[in-house]
């Protein structure tokens, strides 16, 4: 699906102009439509490898702030020519700090918060709201509004249904402006805050923006890993409505493991399970470390305060409510084509001992349909029934894994994840207080 | 330790949450509230599909107050209630009752003012969704009254589930869609048909359209006959008043069989979207037509159950029952075969049988293919069986593949064997009651599992013949007395045996 535009071209106005040229257009030009009832969504999106990629003339303008392949081949590109570890994932820190600032920057529109992806333009937001920061220091802030409409194969009709604001500045500029913005939320809808970009920049900025009652969209797999658990955690204890995007990309294999134990005369292995393995790409292990949590609270295992490191693995282990020990190792695998998220789960195995001597044990491997689990069904699994099942690349561009969380969310947090947070929270102390 | 749920099942659905609205129930008094409804609604709310700017907003002629309303819906979820005893107090607070009687307008007006209130009160943002559990007499008055207060006027906001029965012929259904989308557009009313929300039927689709081995032999090169089955255990119990005036062609096959033989028939849509899948089912119902229209007879059976059962538990016979005219012709049982005239399936006989105290409760679509052209092996029964795939709807719900193979031994005889898919056994829980999902799809806005306009037409057009000479010329189609418990009158046998075929017997 490719990304709309709005209809009409967005018209640069003064920010403190902004509310009542919504309430002109609103009321005059668009008479007996308020617009849709539906939600308003606030973006951070600061596209910053982007930004430095068009403006070095690497790659195309305009700056759209979507993951478009040529931005990501021109990223990968430079992972190698930097000499940046294999595994980077392209969209790192570490890839845009590498990039150098161009002398003679190329002056490309900016058209951020412009496209709308027609996966969330389906859901006809009442309002969108982009908060587009600039690489261009000193850039004074510039605010744009158009009324939107989603095209009629979108769901939408020949009325507008919602509206578009984007906010454009340096930071600084930017943060100054914030003060309009808490007015343009209509305070009857749902709104959203999607933190698009590293959860370890402009701390304030996100606490500012997300605000308790609003619901808020973040990728626990962009940021140092403590950092990401922290605001998780903090969000979830605050009774905060939290959204993970590195925990939906989770969603098939939850599904396939789930799936592997539905058949009934399969349930029994699940008390008996001994060692779980999961195999991810990089060393960002939140993503690993939210899977074996989410495992270890529907199975009621509780961590053991221990942890050794042998190479890659990282080694600890849980106690089953029968007092039995899972060892659990979480081994962080080097790629040669990491995926553009950190740490994904490439390949996971679960090893379930049977009590009786005479009976086989049973071993699930699943593995991602990107790589192949022959490390995992080495280490004489041969006695035992082997299940191995596929688990689904989910390439979805990320506007659709936000729209699906757009839709259905409950206004509050996954139980599933309220509970997976803190465990793996635990997981990561004890791994980085034995690192230390 | 045998585990009786999957623990990483739990909580692992992702589905589109509902948007605020309150759900207001016509006939909240009746019998289909507190046993379907309110419990469908109650289990939405525990699999935390419900918005929390969600009401239920019950009316009915009743003098019933909010309070009188909770304790009465309670009665049929006692069990579960003791086991979710907060879920239920939640729930309870988005409840409440509003005496209404449809046939006063300043009732409808009442109700406008209750609603504005509940909106205010949970946030419900003015979204509505209209059921009406009341008497079919009462669709059109209710449609007229709500739009008349405006109720209907928005449709984005507003919608209309109605349940079944849509008519009583292909007349006055065509004139209760002219009343109904004068007061609304056809995409604010979902005609509801409770067996298109069962995960099985859904799955015939979900069988044909995701599965490649399926859809090339699923024509009239490879598929000789059809049967379709409805068969229940029960009598007429304490529906007799209803059912006097409907029998079973009204009751059942106009509506669910119809429904059934239209997802097994209708051609594969571009993709998946309410309209391009009503589109292809109207189509092929538009296609249908009896075997003999001309002389109904001689492709129709309608039977009724006599006494039968055992000395120690005595079946009595239909008219017997309370409430029935012992002299009542009305048919608790029907068969009959139809055609399709279009190139998938012109020339396949579908055979179609409902009845009530029938030997055992099934639901079934079965699939008997043709016969391999040679006969290169003898059969272990003189000639071999020919493939079938059945399709089970209810009970144990699954799919069942019958082929040959060769008996063990010396010699090469071939055997009947079967291929079995049980939900059960791959899933081990049971899956949601069908209101559960029609429910959560007219409060989404999703039409797909509901009947269009010219569905339900074209599937009363279907039976005209019928009806007519039920009519007409009851004579002409007797109603044959069959023994409770049995699979229905011999005449039904028969009417397989005039084409060499015999009903499956499940």
């Amino acid at each position: 699906m490719s990304p709309q535009l709005t209809l009409q071209t967005p018209l640069q106005i003064p920010p403190q102009e902004i509310p009542g040229y919504l309430k002109s257009l609103w009321s005059n030009d668009l008479s007996e439509n308020n617009g849709a009832n539906t939600f308003c969504l606030l973006v951070w999106q600061p596209a910053w490898i982007e930004q430095k990629l068009v403006t070095n003339g690497r790659i195309n303008g305009p700056i759209l702030g979507n993951e478009r392949s040529e931005l990501i081949d021109e990223a990968r590109k430079i992972v190698l020519e930097k000499n940046l570890p294999h595994s980077t994932p392209p969209l790192a820190k570490e890839v845009f700090t590498s990039i150098p600032a161009s002398k003679s920057p190329n002056k490309e529109d900016d058209l951020r918060g412009q496209h709308i992806d027609s996966a969330i333009s389906q859901l006809q937001p009442r309002r969108l709201i982009t908060l587009a920061p600039s690489l261009e220091k000193g850039k004074e802030l510039e605010t744009l509004v158009a009324a939107y409409c989603p095209l009629p194969e979108e769901g939408g009709g020949n009325s507008a249904c919602g509206d578009v604001i984007v906010l454009k500045g340096d930071i600084d500029s930017l943060k100054k402006g914030l003060c309009i913005v808490e007015n343009l939320i209509p305070e009857d809808l749902p709104s959203w805050l999607w933190w698009n970009g590293n959860l370890d920049e402009e701390p304030e900025l996100l606490n500012q923006l997300a605000i308790p009652t609003r619901r808020v969209v973040i990728d626990s797999a962009l940021g140092e890993p403590s950092r990401c658990l922290d605001v998780l955690q903090q969000r979830i204890k605050s009774g905060q409505a939290v959204n993970d995007l590195n925990w939906l990309r989770l969603r098939t294999w939850r599904q396939t493991l789930a799936m592997v134990f539905d058949p009934p005369n399969r349930r029994s292995s699940l008390s008996k399970i001994v060692n779980l393995d999961i195999d991810i790409e990089g060393d960002h292990i939140v993503q690993g470390l939210l899977l074996a949590s989410w495992i270890a609270d529907k199975l009621g295992w509780r961590l053991v305060n221990e942890f050794s490191k042998d190479g890659h693995s990282l080694n600890t282990k849980f106690k089953r409510p029968d007092n039995e020990i899972v060892n659990f190792h979480l081994m962080t695998l080097p790629v040669g084509k990491p995926s553009i998220h950190p740490g994904q789960i490439i390949g996971m195995r679960l090893i379930c001992k049977s009590e009786k001597e005479s009976q086989d044990g049973l071993c699930v491997i699943l593995g991602s349909e990107s790589g192949e689990c022959m490390r995992l069904e080495a280490g004489g699994m041969a006695s035992m029934d082997l299940l191995e099942e596929l688990v689904p690349i989910q390439n979805n561009p990320v506007e659709t894994d936000v729209a699906l969380l757009l839709e259905s969310s409950r206004g509050s947090t996954s139980p599933l994840l309220s509970n997976a947070a803190p465990i793996a929270a635990q997981l990561l102390n004890l791994i980085e207080s034995e690192n230390r | 330790m045998i585990m009786t749920t999957n623990p990483l099942r739990i909580g692992l659905r992702q589905e589109r949450v509902i948007s605020p609205q309150c759900l207001v129930i016509f006939g909240a008094s009746g019998d289909l509230t507190h046993r379907k409804l309110i419990p469908a609604l109650f289990e939405l709310f525990k699999q935390r599909r419900l918005p929390s700017e969600f009401a239920i907003l019950g009316c009915a002629r009743r003098p019933w107050t909010d309070k009188e309303f909770r304790e009465k819906m309670s009665k049929s979820l006692t069990e579960e209630i003791r086991i979710n005893p907060n879920d239920w107090k939640e729930f309870t607070t988005r409840l409440f009752y509003e005496p209404i009687n449809l046939d006063h307008p300043e009732d409808t007006f009442k109700l406008k003012t209750r609603l504005e209130e509940i909106d205010k009160l949970k946030a419900t943002h003015a979204n509505r969704t209209f059921y009406l559990s009341v008497s079919p007499k009462f669709y059109a008055s209710g449609c007229k009254a709500l739009s008349e207060a405006g109720l209907l006027k928005d449709p984005k906001r507003s919608r209309i589930v109605i349940e079944k029965p849509f008519g009583r012929d292909y007349r006055s259904a065509q004139k209760l869609n002219r009343i109904v989308q004068n007061c609304a557009l056809e995409s604010q009313v979902y005609r509801i048909d409770h067996y298109l929300g069962k995960e099985t039927v859904q799955n015939i689709l979900v069988l044909r359209f995701a599965n490649t081995i399926f859809e090339p032999i699923w024509n009239r090169n490879y598929i000789s006959n059809v049967q379709i089955t409805s068969a229940e255990t029960v009598g007429v119990e304490d529906r007799a008043g209803y059912y006097e005036s409907s029998g079973a062609l009204r009751d059942m096959v106009q509506n669910h069989l119809t429904q059934m033989l239209a997802i097994t028939t209708m051609e594969p849509p571009g993709h998946f979207d309410p309209e391009a899948i009503r589109n292809e089912k109207s189509k092929v119902l538009q296609a249908a037509h009896l075997a003999n229209e001309l002389e109904p007879w001689k492709c129709c059976v309608r039977g009724q159950y006599s006494q039968g059962g055992t000395k120690s538990n005595p079946l009595k016979g239909y008219r017997e029952e309370v409430g029935v005219n012992p002299n009542s012709t009305t048919e608790t049982y029907v068969a009959m075969k139809l055609f399709i005239n279009n190139w998938r399936w012109q020339g396949v006989p579908f055979y179609i049988r409902t009845g009530k105290r029938l030997a055992k409760r099934t639901s079934e679509v079965v699939l008997t293919f043709r016969e391999a052209p040679v006969h290169l092996f003898d059969a272990a029964g003189g000639t071999p069986t020919s493939n079938q795939l059945i399709l089970r709807i209810q009970p144990d719900e699954g799919a069942e593949f019958k082929f040959e193979v060769k008996s063990p031994g010396s010699g090469m005889r071939s055997r009947p064997v079967e291929m079995e898919f049980s939900y059960d056994e791959s899933f081990g829980e049971p899956s949601d009651e069908g209101y559960v999902r029609l429910l959560a799809d007219a409060m989404l806005g999703d039409p797909t599992l509901f009947t269009r306009s010219d569905e339900v037409e074209a599937a009363w057009r279907l039976y005209t013949p019928l009806l007519e000479m039920i009519e007409d010329s009851p004579w002409q189609l007797p109603t044959y007395q069959y023994e409770s418990r049995t699979w229905g009158p011999s005449e039904a046998d028969q009417l397989l045996a005039k084409d060499q075929l015999l009903w499956r017997r499940p």
